[in-house]
């Protein structure tokens, strides 16, 4: 009735729980079984980015302010975020991964999924569900009694997320054509992975209020009425258990936004933070072996409004001192008495590296010798060991955050670290 | 209340290596004195690598059962730091 996948479920997540919260309180004895945070840079008012199940049982949600979370509970403790440790795990998670089947893929720094196609037979004689518990168990033994992880089982990656959210924390869950239905039925819209209020909204307008009706719907309501593109048509081989999601992704754009530490709208203030933005984003670039023609600055003022400026330049760029002066170029057309909150800035329009090519000009050759020669200083002795003069209070204040959405560029944020 | 007391001290160390165990396991530290007190260490929560520069730093986020301590061997210049203290007030398992 609903062409649901037959297919044997191939496809397993792997999520640690709590991650950041949960490494912390493997490392620290002392913090277990007690409502934990982890910021980037503890203030009264930094946020949660990770929180123990513990602070989650209280109440305690990802993206509550520090007083927030202490007004709720009086012993909640915040630590700051300590890359390399979750580094580790991170790669520990991995290699056990790749035990298993050499078609994995780390989703983020918390999460990954092994593809067993082509696997049965030869790398795994055994049901799924049973290699589920043993990298569960040599999670603990490899890293620590605490850890926690959370495993799905599906015919896709939407399924196999789903399943590994359905018992948290530490479940193991099998989804396929003969629970799904039964699945749908006991989740509400909101519980499936990838539809949040906005798209809720847009399913209820459709007359879609459960995730079983959402199955019900035809491709043709989804793509007309609901999501207005092939998306729809996306969700509608998603929810049956059809791979639609197995997509590589490429480099669009880079760069860096800061909030800032104090509004103001004082150069003397606002520039050092602001160079040393563009010396990481410059970084950047040269980490992905890219060079970039587009610039795009925006800021966000105290009043709430926001100001934005982009060009397209003729010639390309990568060096600290080009991303810097084009930026700057861009900035300096802001309306200057507005007092800013926040900034950043993106490199667009992305192509490979040309920098072997020496240039006609000298002033130019000099300025990318510069910049390879303090990268590999940098590279020796510790990221910013030498930078600009001008990037120096940036430097002090300015703390890179931990890259939630992928693991693009973990290994430079550990040489930071 | 909870403390972290940030302490950056070189320590004497007792440290037990062995063979049958998994490699996370397989190096850690035994004992410490600090500030003349021996302390015996009862778990190992975390050893992770890390780096300053191009030194390897090895990290052991140690317990006494009561308190959390962070100790740091340069594998350069074969150093062991206290680098940090957590009081606790219990250890639940």
């Amino acid at each position: 009735m609903y062409e649901i996948n037959c297919e044997q479920p191939q496809i397993m997540h792997i999520d640690l729980n709590s991650a950041f919260a949960t490494t912390e309180q493997q490392a620290q004895p002392s913090l277990r079984g007690r409502p934990i945070g982890v910021t980037n840079r503890i203030s009264k008012h930094c946020c949660v980015i990770a929180a123990s199940y513990e602070a989650k049982a209280l109440g305690i949600k990802v993206g509550m302010r520090f007083d927030e979370a202490k007004a709720i509970c009086a012993d909640f403790i915040m630590l700051e975020t300590d890359p390399p440790k979750y580094h580790y795990v991170y790669q520990k998670l991995a290699a056990i991964m790749k035990d298993y089947s050499p078609n994995i893929q780390m989703k983020s720094i918390d999460e990954g999924i092994i593809d067993f196609h082509g696997t049965l037979g030869t790398i795994h004689k055994r049901p799924l569900r049973d290699i589920g518990m043993e990298i569960k168990q040599r999670m603990r033994y490899e890293v620590g009694k605490w850890m926690k992880v959370n495993i799905g089982i599906g015919p896709n990656r939407f399924l196999a997320k789903q399943a590994a959210s359905l018992h948290k924390p530490d479940g193991l869950d099998v989804i396929d054509h003969t629970n799904l239905i039964n699945i749908y039925k006991s989740l509400k819209l909101t519980d499936l992975t990838g539809i949040a209020s906005y798209y809720e909204a847009r399913l209820n307008a459709a007359n879609i209020f459960t995730p079983l009706e959402f199955l019900r719907a035809s491709p043709d309501t989804l793509r007309r009425f609901v999501f207005h593109s092939v998306i729809g048509d996306d969700w509608h081989q998603r929810l049956r258990g059809y791979e639609v999601d197995h997509m590589p992704t490429h480099l669009g754009n880079v760069g860096r936004q800061y909030v800032l530490d104090k509004p103001s709208a004082d150069d003397n203030f606002l520039l050092p933070r602001f160079h040393y933005l563009c010396e990481t984003t410059g970084k950047k670039l040269r980490y992905n072996n890219v060079d970039a023609r587009g610039m795009l600055v925006w800021v966000h003022f105290q009043t709430g409004d926001n100001w934005a400026q982009r060009k397209m330049f003729k010639s390309t760029f990568y060096t600290n001192q080009e991303v810097y002066r084009r930026a700057l170029y861009l900035l300096n057309q802001r309306p200057k008495h507005m007092i800013i909150q926040s900034f950043g800035l993106t490199c667009y329009m992305l192509m490979p590296s040309t920098r072997s090519q020496m240039s006609l000009l000298d002033s130019t050759n000099r300025e990318e010798w510069l910049t390879e020669a303090m990268d590999e200083i940098n590279e020796r002795y510790g990221t910013f060991m030498i930078h600009t003069a001008s990037t120096l209070e940036g430097k002090k204040i300015i703390k890179q955050k931990i890259p939630f959405g992928g693991t693009r560029y973990f290994e430079l944020l550990l040489k930071r670290a | 209340m909870d403390y972290e007391h940030l302490l950056n001290e070189r320590v004497e160390v007792v440290t037990i290596y062995r063979t049958s165990v998994d490699v996370s396991q397989i190096c850690y530290p035994a004992k410490m004195k600090y500030r003349g007190q021996v302390i015996d260490f009862t778990e190992l929560g975390l050893r992770h690598p890390t780096s300053k520069g191009t030194r390897m730093i090895h990290v052991f986020d140690m317990s006494d059962g009561v308190n959390d301590y962070r100790l740091e061997f340069d594998a350069e210049g074969l150093t062991w730091t206290l680098a940090a203290i957590r009081e606790g007030h219990h250890v639940r398992d």
